[in-house]
Parts: structure tokens; sequence; C-alpha cells
């Protein structure tokens, strides 16, 4: 396989990657699908913008906003079923169940892990340090600007954090287990090890004053671009929308089986992060994961960083005092 | 999962027959079923008219990804049918409906979680008098362009905070907890009528195959499944 070439680099050497906009699948079927899975995207985003904006006082609530997004994910399912990116990514009964654990422990356990070591603590003891008052003026920005500026400040943190794990060894054995997906759902984005959630979720956001409402409109912003870099519909993406957000597209490629590509599309909301920073390729791929698309289970997917993290020391601490290796293990005999 | 517990082992296993129109010996049957076995990680031997197999950790897409472990015995009829038995069992199934208890357990945690906090808070509040009232906050302005446009102002954050304390449950709330535990059980049991459906319907399709095609490219297998949800 001879890749194409992007900037530096040479995307699709080891497995397929689609590059370039002009090479990707469109919408195929009538023109209310063309028009419906053109602009889905963009009315979503501003019908909830409108939505944040004008609700009153006590619709805006962070609980009405957890229901809607549970609401637009079950749509979401929806479109997975009629207008399915790839077949080969079809969600079945098992994958859903399997994304549904990973979804409920970020609702349950890691809520409360979070809550003790999160952010918001981390943040609240620091700020016990410091004169908050100059942080305030951001409540007397115009809303949208508020809402923009934590939905990039988060983003740009993510997009660090991301980046980080792909180029730190420690790091990239908290997030190696979510590279082990082979299809792309909407609910793909919690399967992974809980240290890589915890980790990825860490943001400086709090460090800000905002008023409430910002914060809802930039958790609409987030729900409704951020959602769907993990989805198995096929969209005709706008093209100002493609070159300020992520999309599936985009992610796709960060999730190949190609390593050179899996180092690109590191931002979770705004891909201009990563057109600023030089990572980002502009493309699509359906062959995902890794060791040639090996499917890792629950327990092998919470044990990861562990097992592999002791196995890496061990290697290294033998090279280091120069003991011979061990055996090299024997996979046992097929019965 | 080579456990016999009757009654209790219908949680994960599933029996059932698919009936083929027309007369096949065991090795026929099995020659049509093989490229679901041709699968990584699947290990199965044919001992007659019964085969028996087991994958681990199957991919995805793969047609028995919930059912990884099973026999599979051909009967020849005497109309002149042939019938395929199946006796499969199910990790995913089980695990499934177990999940509810994992999710009771954490909503437990919570609970437990919550009383410990309330009884520490009051017993630091007797313990010292409660401190002044918090510093009255100003009330944030909208920027103009905002009242310009209409957008709702923003609340006094006092009587938001007085509303809050009246509505303060505890430190977690385990409602997510136990919408979750329910949700598992629905998928449990959607899964264990849909799945032997489907796997049903996989057997059908790849018996009734021509031969020399392959029983994954049948164009039954590719039909959009309905999530469990």
């Amino acid at each position: 396989m001879s890749g194409v070439q992007v900037g530096k680099r040479i995307i699709g050497a080891d497995a397929p990657v689609t590059v370039g906009w002009e090479n990707i699948g469109r919408v195929e079927g009538g023109p209310f699908k063309q028009f419906f899975f053109t602009w889905f995207q963009p009315a979503v985003l501003f019908g909830l913008i409108a939505f944040w904006y004008y609700a009153p006082n006590e619709w805006a609530l962070a609980s009405i906003g957890i229901a809607l997004g549970l609401g637009f994910k079950v749509l979401l399912l929806g479109l997975e079923w009629v207008n399915p990116r790839y077949r080969s990514w079809q969600l079945t009964w098992k994958e859903f169940a399997t994304d549904l654990f990973y979804v409920g422990l970020g609702y349950t356990i890691l809520r409360m892990v979070d809550s003790y070591i999160g952010d918001g603590v981390m943040i609240e003891a620091v700020q016990n340090a410091f004169d908050w008052d100059k942080f305030s003026w951001f409540t007397g920005l115009p809303l949208l600007v508020q809402a923009l500026l934590i939905s990039m400040i988060f983003d740009f943190g993510q997009y660090w954090m991301h980046r980080g794990m792909h180029n730190w060894y420690p790091l990239w054995l908290t997030h190696a287990p979510h590279h082990y997906i082979t299809q792309l759902n909407i609910n793909k984005g919690a399967v992974g090890n809980p240290v890589e959630l915890f980790l990825i979720g860490l943001g400086v956001g709090g460090f800000f004053d905002f008023l409430p409402r910002a914060f809802l409109l930039a958790g609409a912003i987030g729900m409704s671009v951020a959602t769907y870099q993990h989805i198995n519909v096929r969209f005709n993406t706008p093209r100002w929308w493609r070159y300020i957000f992520n999309t599936v597209e985009h992610h796709s490629v960060h999730h190949s089986q190609d390593y050179e590509a899996t180092r690109s599309n590191y931002s979770g909301t705004w891909i201009i992060w990563d057109r600023i920073f030089g990572t980002c390729v502009d493309g699509e791929a359906e062959l995902l994961g890794m060791e040639g698309g090996r499917r890792m289970d629950i327990r092998e997917t919470m044990v990861y960083p562990f097992a592999e993290g002791y196995k890496s020391a061990r290697a290294a601490l033998r090279k280091r005092l120069q003991l011979p290796d061990t055996a090299a293990h024997q996979p046992e005999p097929a019965e | 999962m080579a456990l016999n517990l009757p009654y209790i082992d219908r949680i994960w296993r599933a029996e059932g027959s698919v009936t083929v129109a027309e007369r096949l010996t065991a090795d026929e049957a099995f020659t049509r079923l093989d490229p679901l076995f041709q699968t990584p990680g699947t290990e199965y031997a044919v001992e007659g008219d019964t085969l028996a197999y087991t994958k681990r950790n199957p991919a995805a897409q793969d047609k028995l990804a919930t059912f990884t472990r099973g026999t599979l015995r051909v009967a020849e009829q005497q109309d002149g049918t042939s019938r395929v038995f199946f006796n499969v069992s199910s990790t995913a199934l089980l695990l499934c409906f177990l999940a509810p208890l994992l999710f009771l357990s954490f909503a437990q945690i919570m609970v437990t979680v919550n009383a410990w906090d309330k009884a520490a808070t009051e017993a630091a509040e007797t313990g010292e008098k409660k401190k002044d009232e918090d510093k009255a906050k100003p009330v944030p302005q909208l920027h103009p362009l905002d009242q310009m446009l209409g957008a709702p102002a923003p609340e006094d954050p006092a009587k938001k905070k007085k509303d809050k304390e009246k509505k303060d449950k505890g430190k977690f709330d385990p409602t997510p907890a136990y919408v979750l535990a329910g949700l598992f059980f629905l998928i449990y049991c959607v899964g264990r009528v849909l799945e032997p459906w489907l796997l049903k319907r996989t057997l059908r399709a790849a018996l009734s195959a021509q031969h020399g095609e392959s029983a994954a490219a049948a164009g039954a297998f590719a039909a959009p499944q309905p999530d469990a949800g």
C-alpha cells in the first residue's frame, strides 16, 4: 500500500484511508433524503442554540440538558439504522449492550470518583489560594461569546491531553483500549479504560466565571457537534462545518488501522485546533482498530493499562539490570 | 459455560432447530455452515452428525458473536427434509442478565455515601456555630446585546441557592443507576428473544445458500438489526 502524502507524512501506508474531501462517500437517495442528511447537523446546532438562548430560567437546568441529550442519542440511533455510513459498522445487540455498560459507568461510579478527585476539586483547591474576582469579567460578555470561550477552552485542553496520550507511553496505555474499537456508533465515545475517561474529562474551564446559561449553550454546542464524531451515519456535511468542526470523517481517520493516520485529528469539537497545530487530515476510513481489528473485551479494557504497564516496566527494568529475558510466552496449543 | 443447570441455564442458553427443505447429510450441512466458523478466534470440531464450536472474543460483526459456544446437530427427516438442532450458550446474555445487579450495587453505594455525608455535615454543624451568611454576591447582568435580543435575565444567585437547599437530596443522585439497572433488564429481555431469532435466520440463510456462495455474503445477513434499546 503506497499511501498518500499529507504534509510531511504518508497516510494510508498500513491500511486503507481515503484522503481528501473530494474522495469521500455521499448520501445516496432521493431529494428529501439528500436534503435531510445535508442540513440535519446545522439545523440541530442552531435550533439548540436558539432554545438555550431563549429558554426561561426555570427550563435552563442541567437536568433538562441531560434529558435532551438522551433523547437526541435515541434519535441518532434511529438515524444509524436508517442511513448507515458503513454496513460493517452496523450496531448489533451485543455491541449496543457493551457500549451501554461503559456509558453506565460514566453516569454512576465514574461520576462519584470525579466528585472526589476530578477537575472541580482540583480547581477549587487552587482557587482558594487566589483572588478570583479578576476572572468574573467573563460574565459581562455576550452569552454566545461566553459559550464559545467555554467550548473552545475545554476542547483546547482536550486536544493537548489527547495528543499527549498518543505521544507519551504512560498516557497511551490508558487511551489504547479506546483504539481497539472496530466500528463507530454514537456510544463508542464512552468505550475505554475508566482512567482515560477521567483524564480526558479534566478541563480548566472551572477557573473562569461564566453565566450558567452560557454553560448550557456550550453544552449544546458540544452535544450537537462532538456527538457526531462516533456515529455510523452518512451525512453530506457542509464544507464550512467540516472546516471548523470535528466530524465522523475526521474521527474515522483517527481510529483507522493505519498508524500514521491515528496521529491526526485529536480535537473533540473544534477541528480548527488540529488545523492550527498541523495535525488535521481530511478524509475517512472504514477499517478501524488495532492489531488488524482485534476486538477488546470488557475485562481486558479494564486491566490493559495496568497489565501492559507492568509488563513494560518489568522489561525495562530487566534491560537496565541486564538480566536475561525470560523465555518467550508460548501460546497454548489448540485443543 | 459448560454448566448443566436445568431451567437456570435458560438465562444464557438457547436451544432450537432449523428446518432445511432438502435432504442434507451432516457433511453437506457443515460445509454450508463452514464460513460461520472461518473467523478469527474460532475453534470447532465435527464428530459424526454433531459440530461443536467455541469463539474467543469474536469480532463485532461475527454472525455468532453473541453465542460463543455451542453444538449443532444435523438430522435427516422422513419427509425428505433435514433439521439442524442447535444448543448454544452466551456469556454476553449472562453478563447482561447480571448487569442490573452491578448498577443496583452502585446505587446502594451512593445511598450509603449520602447517609455518611449527611451525618458528617450534621456533626460538623452542631460542633461549631453556623458560619455567617455568604457574602451577598451581586446579581450578574446580561450584556446589552443579549438584553436587546431578548435573552432571559440571570436569576439572583441567593434565591437559587435557597431553592437548591430545599431540593438537596444528597451528594449523589442514585436515579441514573436505577435507570441503568432497568435498562439492562430490558436489553436482556430483548436480547434473549432477538438473538436466538437472529441465530435461526443466520443458520437458515447459510444452509439454504447455493454451493460455492459464502454464507457470510448471503443477503439476509446484511439486513439492519434493530438496536436493543
